[in-house]
This record gives structure tokens, sequence and C-alpha cells, in this order.
């Protein structure tokens, strides 16, 4: 199959740097969880061109699902992940259809402010049923899985990994399908679009969709590693988060979202050691990202491969 | 519900009205005149309420502090404008809305560093009932209503008499026509960016003693005052004061009626009138926003 090469070879080498650092193992976890994040930020912004400044509230709607199946009904991890992925499906397809025919600034103020409703919801409106800041824990209470006990760290990293690869191939996939090149050119020129005879419409909310399941099954992964939830997932100050790490990697790319979450984290994790939040900083990274590196990491490192080997450069 | 209750609801929410006027003015304006989506006019409010909260602390005057407050505001606006926003004018929107926002982020991020993270309390310049109608109301909030209401007046004048303000509205309607004839665009617009800074600035240092400040107070404004602007139409000043008015009632009554409203209701209502009238209530025509044509 073409463009299988590609992702293989991103998660092999996660595998190689996992076995090279032993003791960095949570973080590449961290990194790949997050690069599917952000491979859905991705997907809106790089792709069709729509800044949402509510990622969060996706991924926080994956992981709260998961945890509520996991703390009150069930014990099997697959079905939490299931139910975190359906919740994803069914918040975009019920979100989708009215957000997506909002103009683009509109569209980005009105994620805002779901997020901001996700976060009072989840924090004092439910409070009997995620326990509010203090989190809903429900580690001990995970079960066996058939093949793979992804309680423990080890294996857990394995699955996150097959998880990233098929997560991959399908984005690469639909990167080269025409579904993609509709994406880009909704992106380029919506009014020429809409002019050819596409529903933008019905592109719009694919994508929208397809980036709420991707956070929302980050959000899954997220609330399985872990073992706890609290309302510090969704929050709107994280919104910038996921964006900056999208624009680091290059937005628009297939794998820019792996260089962007990994240096993204890197650099926060090496900042958070001096300063104890990171809001300073995601701040002037975004802006420096914006006006001094716009092609992001895989982005220009593109730009020397095609030179290098002639290959035809990229519609965009 | 009794018409005790009422009546002070509604006062209060008068109150919340005359905050979100004076904190939605920039971001009507500045998509108005400078088409950039201001996600950082908060800040100024957020430092007004710090820098006020500082001026107690050292001097124990509540007035002097909101002076300062708005100064300071004021001339954080003015550097922002004059580093930061003038590269962007004439981007995309996106583009405007990501570099805004980070600039709100390193605002937050400059607060914690100065002030901590842990909220302050401001305590009221005044603590006398007065009665309004039978019922004693804190002087406080009726001064912030007619602090807000005297702006308001000033603005207007400022709008309709001078020949800055009547150059600013020109501009709203055809920045580049107003340019021909001559007058600097970008001086007027530095202008309005610090007197809409000052004006953010002076409704954290009113909100301040209503509140508890703290880093984040930012954000839940940010959201209120976008509500506001969407409600009422972007660029008409009335618009802004008709939906400020309607959404004060709304959170105030409401949330008397059951307390989790007077933070969604807001919410509900921007949703109800995207969905029913996309220019806002007093927003024009031909600038339809919120849908695509």
């Amino acid at each position: 199959m073409k463009g299988f090469g590609g992702p293989l070879l991103a998660v092999l080498i996660l595998i190689i740097a996992r076995i090279a650092f032993p003791a960095k193992m949570n973080f590449i976890t961290e990194v790949s969880i997050f690069s599917i994040y952000v491979i859905g930020c991705n997907l809106l912004y790089g792709h069709l061109g729509m800044v949402s400044f509510g990622q969060p509230f996706y991924l926080s709607v994956g992981a709260y699902s998961t945890a509520i199946y996991l703390a009150y009904f069930g014990t099997s991890p697959m079905m939490s992940l299931l139910i975190g992925i359906g919740a994803g499906v069914v918040v975009g397809l019920i979100l989708g259809p009215f957000f997506v025919r909002l103009r683009g600034d509109y569209f980005a103020l009105v994620n805002l402010a779901i997020c901001a409703i996700g976060l009072f919801i989840v924090e004092k409106l439910l409070l009997p049923i995620t326990r509010g800041d203090d989190g809903l824990w429900y580690r001990s209470r995970m079960a066996d899985t058939l093949f793979l006990d992804i309680r423990k760290p080890d294996n857990f990293f394995l699955f996150v990994m097959l998880a990233l690869l098929v997560v991959l191939i399908l984005f690469k996939y639909m990167d080269q399908s025409v579904l993609g090149a509709s994406f880009r050119a909704v992106k380029g020129n919506e009014r020429k679009m809409k002019f050819l005879g596409y529903s933008t419409f019905t592109l719009k909310l694919t994508g929208f969709t397809f980036a709420s399941i991707l956070s929302s099954f980050s959000g899954s992964l997220f609330a399985i590693n872990f073992g706890f939830v609290n309302p510090n997932l969704g929050t709107p100050g994280r919104a910038a988060d996921v964006l900056v790490a999208t624009l680091i990697g290059g937005a628009g790319t297939v794998y820019g979202p792996i260089f962007g979450s990994f240096a993204f984290l890197g650099i926060r994790d090496i900042v958070s050691k001096y300063i104890l939040r990171w809001e300073l900083f995601v701040g002037i990274l975004t802006i420096l990202v914006l006006f001094k590196f716009q092609k992001g990491i895989w982005g220009n490192i593109e730009v020397l491969l095609y030179e290098k080997f002639g290959k035809k450069a990229k519609p965009s | 519900m009794d018409k005790e209750l009422l009546l002070s609801a509604i006062v209060f929410g008068f109150s919340i009205s005359a905050i979100l006027l004076l904190v939605s003015f920039g971001i009507s304006i500045g998509f108005g005149l400078m088409r950039i989506i201001n996600m950082e006019q908060m800040i100024y409010y957020t430092f007004g309420a710090y820098i006020t909260y500082t001026t107690i602390t050292v001097f124990g005057s509540f007035w002097l502090g909101l002076a300062c407050g708005v100064v300071v505001s004021g001339i954080l606006g003015f550097i922002v404008e004059r580093v930061l926003l003038k590269r962007v004018y004439g981007q995309e929107l996106m583009f405007t809305m990501v570099v805004t926002f980070s600039v709100f982020l390193i605002g937050i991020g400059v607060i914690q560093y100065v002030w901590g993270l842990a909220p302050k309390p401001v305590s009221s310049p005044t603590e006398i009932m007065i009665p309004i109608f039978g019922v004693s109301m804190p002087l406080y909030r009726v001064l912030v209503i007619g602090i807000a209401a005297l702006v308001y007046i000033l603005l207007q004048l400022l709008l309709n008499k001078t020949i800055i303000g009547k150059a600013l509205r020109a501009g709203i309607e055809d920045a580049e026509k107003v340019q021909g004839l001559g007058i600097n665009i970008y001086k007027i617009i530095t202008f309005t960016f610090v007197v809409a800074s000052g004006l953010a600035g002076l409704g954290g240092a009113l909100n301040a003693p209503l509140i508890m400040i703290g880093p984040y107070m930012g954000f839940d404004m940010l959201l209120f005052a976008f509500v506001t602007v969407i409600l009422g139409g972007l660029g008409s000043i009335k618009g802004t004061l008709v939906s400020a008015l309607i959404l004060g009632q709304v959170i105030s009554v409401g949330g008397t009626i059951w307390s989790p409203l007077s933070y969604l209701a807001p919410f509900l209502v921007m949703f109800f009138v995207i969905l029913i009238k996309p220019t806002g209530l007093y927003g024009v025509a031909g600038k339809a926003f919120g849908f695509e044509e």
C-alpha cells in the first residue's frame, strides 16, 4: 500500500527513541498522545483553514466520557476508549452543523464559548459526578484487556504507538485523497469551491467531525494514561497550546504534528522547571512562530527534501 | 420572586451592563475600524484592576487607583498597538486573532509573574447604602452606573461633535476613502486604540471591588464582551449599549432565578441571536457577520 512507509518510519523512530532513552518513556507516550490531538487541530487549521479556540473542550469530552464510564459503569479500558471516540462523533455531529456555518472568526469565538461552558458544566453543574476540581480517580477500577494489559506503562506505550500508527496512516491517506485536496481548496478559496459545485458545508462538517473525533480520542488516551481527569484538561487558557504545537510543527503537513508536539512539550518541560505557569512563554512562542517561522519544522524539512531529491512540490 | 429581590437584581444588572459597555467598546471599534479581532482588550481590563489594587495598598485611595488604572491601561494599549498590532493590519482575521490571543496570554503571564496567582480582594470605596424605591442599594453600584453613563455621553459627543470622531466614524465605513481625503487614518487608529484600552482599564478598575481580582479574570470577561459585541452588531456603539443593557439584566435576573444561569444565560442568548439574526441587533446589513453568505 502506497504511503505506508512514512508513518511506519515515524512510529519506529519513536520506538527507537524509547529504547534509547528508557527514562523518557512517559514523555514519549505523552508526546504521541498529544500528537493525535495536534493532528486534529492541524486538520482544522492546516487543511480547512479554521481556527478553533475550543479544542480543549473536545479533548475533555473524550477524557470525561472515558473517565465517567470507568469510574461508574464498566471496567474495560477498550470499551471506554470506544465510548470516548463515540462521544467525539456525537459532539462533532451535534455542534458541527451549527458551528461550521459561521464565518472563521465567529467559529473561533463560539468554540471558545463552548469551551468555557464545558468547563463550567464539568466544574460546577456536574459536581456530584465529576467531583469538580478534585478530579475523578479510577485507576484501580481498570480491568485487564484481551491481548495487551494496558494498565502497565510499557504495554500502554505500545498501544499508543499502534494508535498513532493507525491515525497517521489514515491521516496521510486522507491528505493524499480527493477529500484532502478538497479541504485545501476550501482553505484556498471557498467561494470558488462552491462555484465548482462542491458543498463546502459538508466538507467543513466532515473535517470538523474528524477533528472532534481525533481530539476526543486523544483525550481518552490521556485519561487512561494518567488514571484520573480533572477540569484543568479543558480550560480555555490551554486553547493556544495545541495551536502553537500545530504552528511549530508546520500547519497542513502530515508529520508536522509529531515534530510540533515534541518541540512544544519538550520546551514546556524545560521552561516549567523555571516558571510555574507557561502562559507567558506560550504567548511569546506563538508570536515568534507566527512572524518568523511560518512554515514550521516539518514545513522547512519538506522544502529541503524537495530541493535535495527534486520531487515535485506538493500543491498547497 | 418578591419585589425587593427583583428590584435589587435589576440595579445589579445595570451595574453589570455598565462594566460590559466599557469593556466591549474596544472590541467593537477594533473590528469596525481596524478589521482585527481584539482578543487582547481584556488584558487592559485585568491590568486596570491590578493597578487599582496596588495603588490602594500603597496610597489608600480608590479614586487615585482608578485614575492610575486608566492611564496605565492606555499606555499599555499604546505600546501594544505601536509595537505589534500595526504589523497585523490588513492580514487575514485568523492571523490577527491568534496574534492578539497570544498578547492576551503574555499579559496573563506578566500578571502572574508580578502579582502572583492568588486572587486579591479590593475593598469598595464606600459602604454607604442608599434607598431606591424603598430598597437599600450599595451606593458604589449606582456610582458605577453613573460613571458608565457619563462615559457613554462623552463618547457620543466625541464621535458626533469633533473632527476626530467624525473621521473615526467615516473610517469605520471606508478607511481607504478617509485616507484619500488626506486624513492619517493610522493616527486615528492609535488614538482610538488608546481610548479603547483606557476604557477597558476603567472597566477593570470599576469592577475590581465587585469581584475578586485574579490573573484569569479577563477570560470570562472576554467571553461576555464578545457576546455583547456579537449581540449588538459590530461597529455600532448604540448596538453595544443596547446589548450590554440586555445582557446585564439577563445575567443578574437570570442568576437570581437559577444561579448557573448567571454564567450560562449570555451564551444561550448569543447562540440564539446568531441563529436568528446573524447581523446582531444593530449590525449593518451590508456587513453581515456570523454567517457566510
